[in-house]
């Protein structure tokens, strides 16, 4: 992956924490999730498809007995679908609506990246839409997209937060 | 501060569920009691009451809720006069008192949403305040309860206990008695000193401490303490003195009327607190919520009945536990589900001579396994079970408030209490069945007038009666008042449309009952707060329907009505009728099944280029349950398909499946908040093989399929 130009601009705004992260890759990019988020990685298994769901719902699969859906990633961020291969993983990531899964093509580590390291996103072009992204961490030999999981998962926020001030 | 400010609390996520079901506990037995206050109250209810008020005050202080513990100090102020019977409950106090308790369930509310509702509680301690103004001064001297009496603390000292409760303290007054036969009664009065200055913070004392501390203690000593510690404690701690014949603690309100008194003569008394002073006042002992001894019978007793004596422990078990436990059998039974598959096809490969002994061997364990299992569901199954009291409870309150906006008497009875149903169902009962309530005394019971003319009663009766029948719960909402007029009934469905006047005139009265679950139909002559406009019986209805429960009326003009919710014991798990369609498998409930039968047998006709199925002299629509739920790929399977009839309240729909897999047990599971409810399924359940199946939302989809239909 070719390294892309880097507005100067953005560069002070970097965090100066530490970002621990668990890295994968969809298509031939890198994105990494807040190693907090994600519950567990398990292999490609049995999933039931929902009629009538949105088309990145992969459907619901069966987690040790918990009924968890599964998102496919690279629909839900607008890229090819691609046949399952050996490598593909579910990543089990908790979220305000639960446990949900995102199918990606592989994990393939687990690190800590400086936080100085890390960029706005908006300068950066990149694979996937920018709302799905937190920032974009230049690393030593390639560029890792820190993804934002209330930007990719279905947000009822803004439900929740209406029925909230119901009960109130 | 100001509304929509956030607000900080003292406590981390454990206390705030153990603040969170402590506070829900003591607001519904206030929701109760206070509406039986009224009146005469027995004076256990009233010291009920103040119990309830005063663990709020605490519970709310201890984790710095100013307001909360403010208003709770206010009404545990005007709960302590009456308890002392020097303020009569009146329905003005009652009122004032109520005013409060709704504001103490949004204060409590903050807590969890950390934000402020904007409650202004100052008019509301002002009223409180208020009754006791009037209150006639020194009524205590008839027949105030011996503690009242004796010599007043001085201010100082009263201040002094003010600045504690203030801090999260609770104030008890002690009295110690110790035995005539002691030989050393100033030394006890010494180590009873140390043991109560270990755990709380003295405020006042008799004898005075120079004299207990120079070993002049007779046989009695008094004192009234602040701290953090529950009475439990104080009471463990003083009865490890030798010699301590009688001992009371009791709560007390800190005005400037607590007094103290030490009982003059040494008293032989047995050893233990009398009830009074056994308070559940402070929080649950130090541990997790989970495993809190409930104390039996103060989850508040119903409908003006004496306090109930229940005396079979009981243990509260968190929620989730139990949900976990029955996640497990619920994989559990999957796997004997399993096993005896893999048992059949073992006895059908394995009829070897040679391996007959071992055959018979697992098939002995697969019917043990089988049996185990079906028991160990059971009691999960029971012990998930809760009294339908519960939601009785708040319904007196509820009746109160209705009839005084309506300017209507009524009196309301419930039977049935003891009434057990699965947790999950009591969460979705109590909507429904105040609504139909609510209506039932808006609409239902006539005003006074009406009634006197009529010659009934000016007060009128509902009657609320809860009892299981095989695997079902119902509840019977039941008035002595006008009935439902079916004449209006008709009309009106007209007038909006829902029906044609043909239509209505030749249904049958029954027939015309059943119209008031139309949507878009209020009776009400005006459009009230109380109950709506129209949007009420059919989302009833649908709700209901949607936990496969049904809902039925009766009504003779002039007698009154009734009407009758009918539930499934648990929503954990249901009977359904297992197909499979497109590869996916799905679960139809049994109860909205009429018939299943193969392509090749069922009557099907097309009828305007529809498929229609013809059964038991009736017509049904025929749809592909697919296609019908969104699943738009073409079947593969080959061969006849089968055809399942389903219904929903008058309606049946045909599906068309491609196998049926057989009835079965499954444990039904939700498909989580992102996927939501979707129209047609309502939940998964794990299958033999581990894959999930989709369970079938009848209503639903029998009632988009009929509308459907009608349109095309």
């Amino acid at each position: 992956m070719a390294a892309r130009p880097i507005d100067p601009a953005v560069e002070n705004q970097a965090t100066t924490t530490e970002e621990h992260v668990v890295i994968f890759r969809l298509a031939d990019e890198f994105y990494a999730l807040d190693i907090q988020a994600v519950q567990e990685i398990v292999r490609m298994q049995a999933i039931t498809a929902i009629p009538g769901s949105d088309p990145w719902v992969e459907g619901i699969t069966n987690l040790r007995g918990r009924v968890v859906p599964v998102i496919d990633l690279r629909r839900r961020c607008g890229i090819f679908a691609s046949e399952h291969t050996p490598e593909t993983r579910i990543v089990v990531v908790s979220s305000a609506s639960g446990m949900v899964g995102l199918i990606v093509d592989a994990v393939s580590e687990v690190m800590r990246i400086p936080g100085e390291q890390v960029e706005q996103p908006s300068s950066i072009v990149s694979g996937i839409d920018n709302a799905y992204l937190r920032g974009i961490a230049k690393l030593e030999d390639r560029l890792v997209s820190l993804v934002d999981l209330s930007g990719v998962l279905p947000s009822d926020e803004t439900m929740y937060e209406m029925t909230e001030a119901q009960a109130a | 501060m100001a509304k929509g400010q956030p607000l900080t609390f003292d406590l981390d996520d454990e206390d705030l569920k153990l603040f969170n079901e402590e506070a829900e506990e003591q607001l519904e037995l206030l929701d109760t009691a206070l509406v039986q206050l009224e009146g005469e109250p027995d004076p256990d209810l009233v010291q009920r009451i103040f119990r309830a008020a005063h663990t709020l005050k605490g519970s709310s202080a201890t984790i710095g809720h100013r307001k909360m513990a403010s208003l709770t100090h206010a009404m545990e102020t005007v709960l302590d006069a009456v308890r002392q019977d020097r303020l009569r409950p009146s329905s003005a106090v009652v009122d004032a008192l109520l005013a409060g308790l709704d504001a103490l369930r949004i204060l409590a509310h903050e807590v969890v949403t950390r934000v402020d509702a904007g409650v202004d509680a100052e008019p509301l301690e002002h009223a409180l305040h208020g009754l006791l103004q009037e209150a006639p001064p020194g009524g205590a001297t008839v027949d105030a309860p011996p503690a009242a009496a004796g010599a007043a603390l001085p201010a100082n000292v009263v201040e002094a206990l003010l600045a504690e409760v203030d801090e999260g303290r609770a104030v008890f007054r002690v009295h110690v008695g110790i035995d005539a036969n002691c030989q050393l009664p100033g030394i006890r009065c010494f180590q009873l000193l140390q043991e109560i200055e270990a755990l709380a913070t003295i405020g006042h004392l008799v004898p005075e401490r120079e004299v207990i501390e120079a070993g002049g203690g007779e046989f009695s000593m008094a004192a009234v303490v602040a701290t953090m510690a529950h009475d439990e404690q104080l009471k463990a701690a003083l009865e490890s003195v030798a010699d301590v014949a009688s001992l009371t603690i009791e709560s007390v309100t800190v005005d400037a009327t607590l007094a103290i008194e030490v009982p003059a003569a040494p008293q032989a008394a047995p050893a233990v607190a009398p009830a009074g002073a056994k308070a559940l006042d402070a929080p649950a002992p130090g541990g997790r919520p989970q495993l809190t001894v409930v104390e039996p019978g103060e989850s508040g007793a119903t409908n003006g009945s004496a306090p109930r004596k229940t005396t079979s422990a009981s243990v509260r078990i968190d929620v989730e536990r139990l949900d976990g436990l029955m996640n497990l059998v619920g994989e559990l039974v999957i796997d004997r589900t399993r096993l005896q598959q893999i048992k059949d096809h073992l006895s059908t490969v394995l009829k070897d001579a040679n391996l007959a002994e071992l055959t018979e061997n697992f098939e002995e364990t697969t019917a043990h396994l089988a049996r185990i299992t079906d028991e160990l569901q059971e009691e999960i199954m029971r012990s998930r079970m809760l009294p339908v009291r519960s939601v009785l409870t708040r319904l007196p309150r509820l009746v109160r408030d209705v009839a005084a906006k309506c300017g209507k008497k009524v009196e309301l009875l419930t039977a049935g209490e003891e009434t057990e149903l699965d947790r999950s169902v009591i969460e979705e009962i109590s909507d429904p069945l105040v609504h139909i309530l609510r209506n039932a005394v808006d609409h239902g019971i006539e005003t006074p007038e009406e009634r006197r003319a009529a010659g009934k009663p000016e007060t009128g009766t509902v009657t609320v009666t809860a009892w299981n029948q095989e695997t079902y719960i119902y509840l019977s909402i039941q008035d002595d008042g006008r009935g439902i007029d079916t004449r209006r009934l008709r009309d009106k469905a007209v007038e909006r449309g829902l029906v044609t006047r043909e239509m209505a005139d030749a249904a049958s009265d029954e027939a015309v009952l059943q119209y008031i679950f139309l949507p878009g139909l209020s009776l009400a002559k005006k459009i009230t707060d109380v109950s709506g406009r129209g949007v009420g019986m059919d989302i009833v209805r649908t709700n209901i329907e949607r936990l496969n429960g049904q809902v039925s009326i009766r009504s003779t003009a002039g007698k009154g009505s009734e009407f009758i919710i009918q539930l499934p014991l648990t929503l954990a798990t249901t009977k359904a009728l297992m197909v499979m369609s497109n590869d996916t498998v799905y679960a139809i409930p049994l109860v909205s099944v009429t018939e299943a039968l193969s392509e090749v047998e069922a009557d099907l006709h097309p009828i305007a280029g529809r498929t229609t199925l013809r059964l038991r002299g009736r017509l049904l629509p025929v749809v592909d349950l697919a296609r019908a739920l969104g699943d738009y790929r073409t079947s593969e399977h080959q061969g006849p398909r089968f055809v399942v009839a389903a219904k929903h309240s008058d309606r049946q729909v045909a599906f068309l499946v491609d196998r049926l897999l057989g009835e079965q047990d499954v444990v039904v599971k939700s498909l989580g908040d992102m996927l939501g409810n979707r129209k047609g399924i309502t939940g998964a359940t794990i299958l033999g093989d581990g894959t999930l199946g989709l369970i079938i939302d009848t209503a639903s989809l029998v009632a988009a399929t009929a509308a459907l239909q009608a349109i095309a």
